[in-house]
Order: structure tokens, then C-alpha cells, then sequence
């Protein structure tokens, strides 16, 4: 309580407490400790497609690649993102506004939530009682502890956000003219979209999973099922990107050496995702049998839509990243991507990552495109695809943003600097050539979530590139140990930080005075309005109508466990 | 406050001609790849 | 920081950014222009609802599933996914050359996918749901039809065969 008192009474230069360190570290440690397991079972769904299978050896412990594959999903793509980004935006909240967290305990019952949450949900999976991937289709039935803990994992970050909103609201009171300082913003956003976004999987788990795992119902709608999912399913995307985005766009051009180039067009881009991430998951459900051609083409319509914050998101970076590259000599129509600081891990990450990204956005706008989705859709072009979202746009950006934020937490110089930035460059090529491989064997017609090693309709003309599978899968295993092992020491190393090279925290100007961003840009009301007439438009019919007619026999639990 | 507005003047000459290089060569790349999986589409025949 | 200037507080946006929002706008409006017309006036049309069934207890062409000739080259397939042998019944299927075959694919139990090789048909299986696509079947091969979506252990086994035989 002491401390958020003195962090009010000098508020232009709130010092940020250990009690705040401490609070951000632990949610590193756990996303980091997520992402060491997880990782340990990419290589092994990787090297299965090569024709090297090591899961039998770990026979009595992980039962099989399916196992592994729902463990490699759940903790890299759910619990090492979502850790890592309730605890950074825990920073740009309390950095942003320059004040400690309104109400601290909050937060903290926010984080023990999710951790409660993560163990609940871990020993069923370990146990392999869980074995239903991370997308838990019904009637895949796992063991209610696995609902249950990933209810409060989204609960818990739910407490979180609301921590960083009253947060806001306080500064608010204390700051009633100063438009809402960029990347304070930026989390807000994000955490305001997640809200929506989750009640998708929160009403699937509430209202049939968790009843049907305890025995209450008989069964599920499965294509219902599969609308709540997608409800969620897509935002969930933009909940991993979207801190990404904050840092791309309120830090990095401070590492480069300058300045946010559109202020108005960062805010613009983030409203646009709180607006148009959740009305339009129909175009993960293009396939799917109950859900009339119509709507899907509605929401297909829609994703094309959302995907023009992101070419703002592209030119806005990439112009700031040229103002800072040209500023510190940079020449030439190509020249200056050069005199970016490429020699400094974090920045060489982001960079890395935002290239990948931009095939990642290929990819995706190929997917929302309705009937072109029919090519690839359930084929290896998928998992392909996220790995450029979420495994290289926000995991390299986050293993880029770890490089300065683990030094800040400790007090303790980076680990092998120029080891950083060989591992951003390890992960940047191992993941080209296995997220290439899988685009190709997807349009090849390479079913997705099937250990290919083993299938017996394997053609000759897939041999190759499940190849090449294996090596980027061995390649990013390495950089992972890599990354791991910096962080971890960093952490444990004996050195300290003397007391003028303390780690400041990038926070990049923007070239132009947030208090000249347009007024509509920082007012929340008609953004909150216009989000739930859109979602209530997009969606409303079709839940209706489903809900109308759902049909809990339709899917119930298989007598015998299929795996 | 006369450093601030020098940069005002730069930020006035500044245009960012490498940006737009990059971003034809990435719209190139969108037409591209996503063109040739349009292209596998039609070639795999009608569903209706 | 100063006050702000009511008369400053337009939007600004740089004008070759303002170049680049048009470039993506047009993109993504000749991309929609071509999906439509390949949806709506060529055929290449996505999966809508077509029935309901119950899994527990499928009857009608589903008692017996696999192919029906309407007329001559005009055919119908029905197939059904199983968790329990990890296979789809039927599991091998034979016709003749420029046929036009309409294929309905259910569950008896969890989710399967649907995909036939070189063609476009693609679909989710889902318990209760019947999902349906057409494809005319003009060279001569073997068309092998595998599960999509993970089922089970044996999911990966899981695939069948449509051979397109000369006449």
C-alpha cells in the first residue's frame, strides 16, 4: 500500500517498485517455464514427419504424439503467451502511466488464478487424460480438472485486465486532459478485445463442456461447440499479436534511434482491432456442415476487413523503423535497413519476427478467402501459417522484448549479447524453412494433426519436405534451448548491473504530439458501442439459431476412449 | 526548443520512399502467392 | 505539453501512407471481386446445411453407405467416419470416368475430416451433421479420401480410396 502512495506523489517520475519487478518476473518465469516444455515437443511432432519417431521411447511417460502435440499447443500457444502478456502489459500499465497498479492485490489474485488455473489443467494432460489438442472439439472428452483449469486461466487474466482498467481510470482522474499514453493504451485494448473475445469459450465450457465432463448433460452440439470455439478462437490470434504490435509500435522505433512516426495511425490501427478481432470466425468454420454458405461469406468479408490495421501496422513501423535508420546514416531505397541496430538482440528479433509476420499475412489473407480455403483447409498449411503468427510474429517479438525486460526485472547484464542475436537468426531461418515445408505439403494435401511418419497414404512427391520439417523443427529446437538458456543466465548470474547502467525501458516519442491525436482517438464509449453492435450483427443470428436448435444427443462422449 | 523544431522540419522533408519499396515488393508477394493458390483452386474443379 | 488546439486535432496521415491505405483497400476488393465470382457464378462453393441426423441411430441411405447411380454418370456417396475401427465406411470405391459424383459424409461418433485428394472437396465431419459437396471426376486415377481432423490413436490410418476407372 506504501508504495502505491509514493508512486502518487511523484507522479512524472513514478520509480518502479522490486514488489513491481517481481510481480512482472513471475509471470516471465512462468511463460518461460511453459515455453522450455512445450518446445521440448515441437522437435519430436517435427521429427515424427522425418521418419525419426522418438515418441516410443518415451512410452511410459508420454503416451503418444497426440500427448505431445496437445502439450506443444496448451503451453506454447495458450500458457507462454499469455503469461508473458498479462505480465507486460502489467509494465506498459504501470510505465505508460507513470503509476503503480491501482489496486495491486487485484492483479495478484488475477495471476495466482491463472497459475491455479495452469496446474489444474496440466495434470490431466500429463496424465493423458486430456488428449483433445488444444481445440478440445467434443465429443473429444477430456477429464473436467482440464475444463476447469483453462476457465481459470481466462478467468484470471480477465481479473487481470480488470487491474489495468482501474488502473486507467485512476490515472484517468488524476489526467483528465492528457491523451492516454501509447503503450498503457495499446494493453488496454487489448485486454477490452479479450474480454469479448473469451466469452465464446467461457459459454462452450459453462454451458456444456464442463456439465457433460461431470456427467450433468447427456452430451453436446458439436457445431455449436464449434461456433463458441471460433468465437474465441480467432481474437485469441490477436490477443497473441497485439502486444507485439505495442512493441513494434511504442518501442522499437526508440531502439532503432527514433521516433513513433503516426501516433494517430498506431491508436486508429488498435481501435480497428478491438472493432473488427472477434465478428468474424465463421472463416474457421468454412468446412463445417452447419453453417450456411452466406454467413460464412459475410465473415470472410469481414477477416478481409481486418486485415487493412495490419497493412497500417506495416507501413507505420516500417516508416519509423526508415526515419531512425536514415537518421543514423542510412542510405539507398534498400541501404537502410542496414544501419538498423541489428548487433542488438531485441531489436534483431523484432525485426526478424515482423518479416516472418508479413508471410504470415499472406497466408492468412489465403485462409479468410472463403472458397480458396477449401486448398488448404485441416492440411499442414495451417499449423504452417500460425507458426508465423503466433510462434514467430509474437514469440520471436516476446523473446526480442525478454532481451531487455529479464535485465530490467534483475538488475543483471544480458547473458552473451551476441548469443541473442544468434539465436533470433537461428529461430528466423529455422522457422522459414519449416514453416515453407508445411505450406507446401499443405497444398500438397498433407492432413494437419496426423503424425505423417506413420500414414500409410503418404505420396513420394511429401518425402522431401517432411524433410525439411525435421531440420527447421531441429533448428528451432536449438534456438529455443538457446533463448532459454540466456534468460535463465541472466537471471542466475552473479554479475549486477552498476548504478548509472541501469536498463532503461524503450518507450519511443512519437514525431508528432499525442495531445494533437484527434480527441475520437482516445474516447472509449463509441468504440465499446460500435464492437458489440458488429459482434451482436455477425454473430446474432446464427448463435440464435443454433441455440434454437441444438441437439445435446448429437454428441456424446464415445464409449471407448479414442486414444 | 530549437532542436524540436529542426526535427519539425525534417519531419516535413522525411518521405518514406524506402517504406513504399518494401511494400510493393510485399503487395507483389501477396498478389503472388495468394494468386497461385486462387490458381490451385480453380484448377481442382467445381463442388457444386 | 501544451494545451491542445482544437483547430490542430484532424486527423493527419501522411499522404504516401494515405497512397498505401488505397493500394490495400483496392487489394483486398479484387481479391473479394475474385472469391465471389468463383463462389457465386463458377461453383467452387463452401459446404451450407444440408441435415441432421442422429448418429446414434443413422437410417435411410446412411443403413447402407457408399455409392448410388441416379442416373447414368451421375452418382451419390454416402460416408460415414468411425472412431472406433478408425476407418471410413466404405473404404474403397470405384467409377467410371466423367462422373459426377455428390458425396454426403457423417460421424457415427467424434469428428472426422473429409478430404479428397486433387479435388476441392474439403469438409469438416461433425456427429448430427451431414456435410456435402459435388466433383466430376474427369481423369482417370486413384483419388485416396483421408481424415483431417484428429480422431483418435489411429486417426493417422484413417483414409480410403476412390479409383476413377476408364470406360
Amino acid at each position: 500500500m506504501a508504495t502505491r502512495e509514493e508512486g502518487r506523489g511523484m507522479l512524472a517520475t513514478y520509480d518502479v517498485t522490486k514488489t513491481d519487478k517481481r510481480f512482472i518476473g513471475a509471470h516471465i518465469l512462468v511463460a518461460v517455464i511453459a515455453l522450455s516444455i512445450g518446445s521440448l515437443f515441437g522437435p519430436l511432432q517435427a521429427f515424427q514427419f522425418s521418419g525419426v519417431d522418438l515418441y516410443p521411447y518415451l512410452q511410459p511417460v508420454f503416451k503418444s504424439y497426440y500427448q505431445g502435440l496437445t502439450i506443444h499447443g496448451v503451453l506454447n500457444a495458450l500458457v507462454w503467451t499469455t503469461f508473458f502478456i498479462t505480465g507486460f502489459f502489467t509494465l506498459t500499465t504501470i510505465l505508460g502511466f507513470k503509476r503503480g497498479l491501482r489496486y495491486p492485490k487485484l492483479n495478484r489474485v488475477g495471476f495466482w488464478t491463472m497459475v491455479a488455473g495452469l496446474v489444474m489443467a496440466a495434470i490431466p494432460i500429463l496424465l493423458d487424460e486430456a488428449t483433445v489438442l488444444y481445440t478440445f472439439y467434443p465429443p473429444l472428452q477430456a477429464n473436467w480438472a482440464f475444463y476447469t483449469g483453462l476457465t481459470l486461466v481466462v478467468v484470471g487474466s480477465w481479473i487481470e485486465g480488470y487491474g489495468f482498467f482501474f488502473t486507467y481510470r485512476a490515472w484517468r482522474k488524476e489526467n483528465p486532459d492528457t491523451r492516454t499514453p501509447f503503450i498503457a493504451f495499446g494493453g488496454l485494448v487489448t485486454m477490452a478485445m479479450w474480454q469479448f473475445a473469451t466469452l465464446g469459450i467461457a459459454v462452450e465450457i459453462l454451458t456444456m463442456l464442463l456439465p457433460w465432463s461431470l456427467g450433468l448433460i447427456e452430451g453436446t452440439d458439436p457445431q455449436l461447440a464449434r461456433t463458441y470455439f471460433w468465437f474465441t478462437g480467432h481474437p485469441l490470434v490477436y490477443f497473441w499479436l497485439l502486444p507485439a504490435y505495442v512493441s513494434w509500435y511504442g518501442m522499437l522505433p526508440k531502439q532503432a534511434g527514433g521516433k513513433l512516426f503516426s501516433d494517430s495511425l498506431a491508436r486508429l490501427a488498435m481501435w480497428l482491432f478491438l472493432l473488427l478481432s472477434v465478428p468474424l470466425g465463421f472463416h474457421h468454420q468454412f468446412v463445417d456442415p452447419g453453417i450456411p454458405a452466406g454467413w460464412k461469406y459475410i465473415h470472410a468479408v469481414l477477416t478481409y476487413s481486418v486485415f487493412l490495421p495490419s497493412m497500417l501496422t506495416a507501413f507505420t513501423v516500417i516508416a519509423s523503423l526508415e526515419r531512425a535508420a536514415r537518421k543514423r546514416g542510412g542510405r539507398g531505397l534498400f541501404g537502410w535497413v542496414r544501419a538498423l541496430p541489428w548487433s542488438n538482440g531485441s531489436v534483431a528479433a523484432q525485426l526478424l519476427a515482423g518479416i516472418l509476420f508479413m508471410f504470415g499475412g499472406i497466408g492468412g489473407l489465403t485462409n479468410a478467402s472463403y472458397n480458396v480455403n477449401l486448398v488448404i483447409h485441416n492440411t499442414t498449411w495451417v499449423p504452417g501459417h500460425f507458426h508465423l503468427t503466433v510462434a514467430s510474429a509474437a514469440t520471436l517479438s516476446f523473446m526480442g522484448i525478454s532481451y531487455w525486460l529479464v535485465p530490467w526485472i534483475t538488475g543483471k547484464p544480458l547473458w552473451k549479447p551476441r548469443l541473442a542475436v544468434i539465436q533470433t537468426w537461428t529461430w528466423f531461418i529455422g522457422m522459414l524453412i519449416f514453416s515453407n515445408a508445411m505450406h507446401v505439403l499443405g497444398l500438397l494435401g498433407a492432413p494437419r494433426r496426423t503424425p505423417l511418419g506413420v500414414a500409410p497414404y503418404v505420396s513420394e512427391e511429401w518425402s522431401g519436405h517432411l524433410l525439411r520439417v525435421g531440420l527447421g523443427g531441429a533448428i528451432l529446437f536449438v534456438s529455443a534451448v538457446m533463448f532459454v538458456w540466456i534468460v535463465a543466465r541472466t537471471t542466475w548470474g552473479k554479475e549486477r548491473l552498476g548504478a548509472n547502467e541501469e536498463i532503461e525501458v524503450p518507450i519511443a516519442e512519437s514525431e508528432q504530439d499525442p495531445q494533437l491525436t484527434p480527441l475520437w482517438l482516445d474516447r472509449w464509449v463509441p468504440w465499446i458501442v460500435g464492437t458489440v453492435l458488429l459482434i451482436l450483427v455477425a454473430y446474432g443470428p446464427q448463435l440464435i439459431d443454433q441455440i434454437a436448435n441444438i441437439d445435446l444427443g448429437s454428441g456424446q462422449a464415445p464409449s471407448i476412449r479414442p486414444w | 526548443m530549437a532542436d524540436e523544431q529542426e526535427t519539425e522540419a525534417e519531419a516535413e522533408e522525411f518521405h518514406p520512399r524506402g517504406t513504399v519499396a518494401i511494400l510493393v515488393m510485399f503487395v507483389l508477394a501477396i498478389i503472388i502467392l495468394w494468386g497461385s493458390v486462387y490458381v490451385i483452386l480453380l484448377s481442382r474443379g467445381v463442388t457444386v | 505539453m501544451s494545451a491542445p488546439n482544437d483547430a490542430k486535432r484532424t486527423l493527419h496521415i501522411d499522404p504516401y501512407e494515405k497512397n498505401w491505405m488505397r493500394i490495400s483497400i483496392i487489394l483486398v476488393i479484387v481479391f473479394a471481386a475474385a472469391v465471389t465470382v468463383a463462389g457465386f457464378a463458377l461453383g467452387f462453393q463452401v459446404p451450407s446445411p444440408e441435415e441432421r441426423v442422429d448418429p446414434n441411430n443413422l437410417t435411410g441411405p446412411w443403413e447402407n453407405p457408399g455409392l448410388r447411380e441416379l442416373s447414368p454418370g451421375v452418382y451419390e456417396l454416402y460416408v460415414i467416419g468411425n472412431a472406433t475401427t478408425w476407418q471410413f465406411e466404405p473404404r474403397d470405391v470405384e467409377i467410371p470416368v466423367d462422373s459426377t459424383v455428390t458425396i454426403y459424409v457423417t460421424s457415427r461418433d467424434i469428428q472426422h475430416g473429409f478430404k479428397l485428394q486433387d479435388t476441392n472437396i474439403n469438409m469438416q465431419i461433425l456427429p448430427g451433421q451431414v456435410s456435402k459437396l459435388t466433383h466430376v471426376f474427369e481423369e482417370a486415377g486413384e483419388y485416396p479420401y483421408i481424415c483431417t481432423e484428429y480422431c483418435g490413436v489411429g486417426h493417422a490410418a484413417m483414409f480410403g480410396n476412390l479409383t476413377v476407372v476408364e470406360k
